[in-house]
């Protein structure tokens, strides 16, 4: 990439967080740089501390919301301080997946054989997409992360509307109910899930590429850990509908 | 027989994923103009080409830069 595409690409920032991190770039090179094989292998090793996690939650079901709040908390945390993303995402991946182990625990005594279903299933969309985005099946533009973030923003709107109503001891009923419409959103929701997925391989692409500082790599894992998270708890919610309509 | 299969799926994925998320990816998906602009809000879409006049007549065209190449520098 030339110089002046460069600029054009990330000099030229709107949006303080995303600048400040992309202007640091030229201050980075080989050993110190943002690597493709370093987010990877700093993927494998939170999804390490998420599987160790839901383990410790899956024989402690009493811990699900200790490990919503708290991994709510890393999360703000390391979306706020990138530069602490090697304290935050690890951090984030435990506890996400001690309440990830929980909330398993519950839908598959529930549902039995569920579990492995729904995680059959996101490690499935994660590599189509990673085949998807790699081989240029899939172009991610600027247009299509406007989209993906006005869904996502919709969605998550929604969600905390329905979880407000949920104290006055109402909700948003087709978002929860196992009919067609609720199926039907559910299916909605994880595909828009899987599609934040491209954008998070699209991050650390362009990331390497432009050889951001290394702790870039821990951002960018956290994001991804972030999306896998959220794809895999809408699957098993989709998975449990189709289930309780048998 | 359901446990195995999804196993399988898994086992599989994350071992695609592991591998094939360490190689570039293809030509066409770095060399184009339309990519995701990182440094930019998601709000701000893809620029159009602006024309403006000035009161002298010149056109001021705002576009994207563009790598330019300077053959005296190859010699």
């Amino acid at each position: 990439m030339s110089r002046h595409a460069a600029l054009e690409t990330f000099g030229r920032s709107g949006n303080p967080v995303f600048g400040e991190k992309f202007s640091q770039r030229q201050n980075f090179a080989g050993s110190q740089a943002m690597s493709l094989e370093g987010a990877v292998n700093k993927t494998g090793i939170l999804l390490a501390l998420c599987f160790g996690g839901s383990f410790i939650g899956w024989s402690n079901p009493g811990l699900i919301w200790i490990g919503l709040i708290l991994g709510f908390v890393a999360a703000i945390y390391t979306s706020f301080v990138p530069r602490n993303a090697h304290i935050g995402a690890p951090a984030y991946a435990l506890l996400e997946g001690i309440a990830l182990g929980g909330i398993s625990m519950m839908f598959e005594a529930q549902y039995p054989g569920i579990v492995i279903q729904a995680i059959g299933l996101t490690f499935g969309i994660l590599a189509s997409l990673l085949f998807a985005y790699k081989s240029g099946l899939i172009l991610p533009t600027q247009n299509f992360r406007l989209m993906l973030f006005s869904a996502t923003a919709g969605i998550a709107l929604l969600y905390l509307v329905s979880f407000i109503m949920s104290f006055f001891g109402s909700s948003i009923g087709f978002i929860h109910n196992n009919g067609l419409f609720g199926i039907g959103f559910s299916l909605f929701v994880v595909a828009i899930a899987a599609l934040n997925l491209v954008l998070d391989f699209d991050f650390i692409e362009q990331g390497s590429e432009m050889g951001l500082p290394k702790y870039m790599e821990w951002y960018g894992a956290f994001a991804l850990m972030v999306t896998l998270v959220w794809l895999y708890l809408e699957i098993l919610r989709l998975l449990a509908k189709l289930q309780s309509r048998r | 027989m359901n446990t195995l299969f999804f196993t399988f799926i898994a086992v599989l994925s994350l071992y695609i994923f592991f591998n094939l998320g360490k190689v570039r990816s293809s030509q066409k998906q770095r060399n184009r103009a339309d990519r995701v602009k990182w440094n930019k809000s998601p709000w701000q879409g893809q620029k159009a080409t602006q024309v403006s006049e000035q009161r002298d007549g010149t056109k001021i065209i705002d576009v994207a830069a563009e790598d330019v190449e300077n053959k005296s520098d190859k010699a």
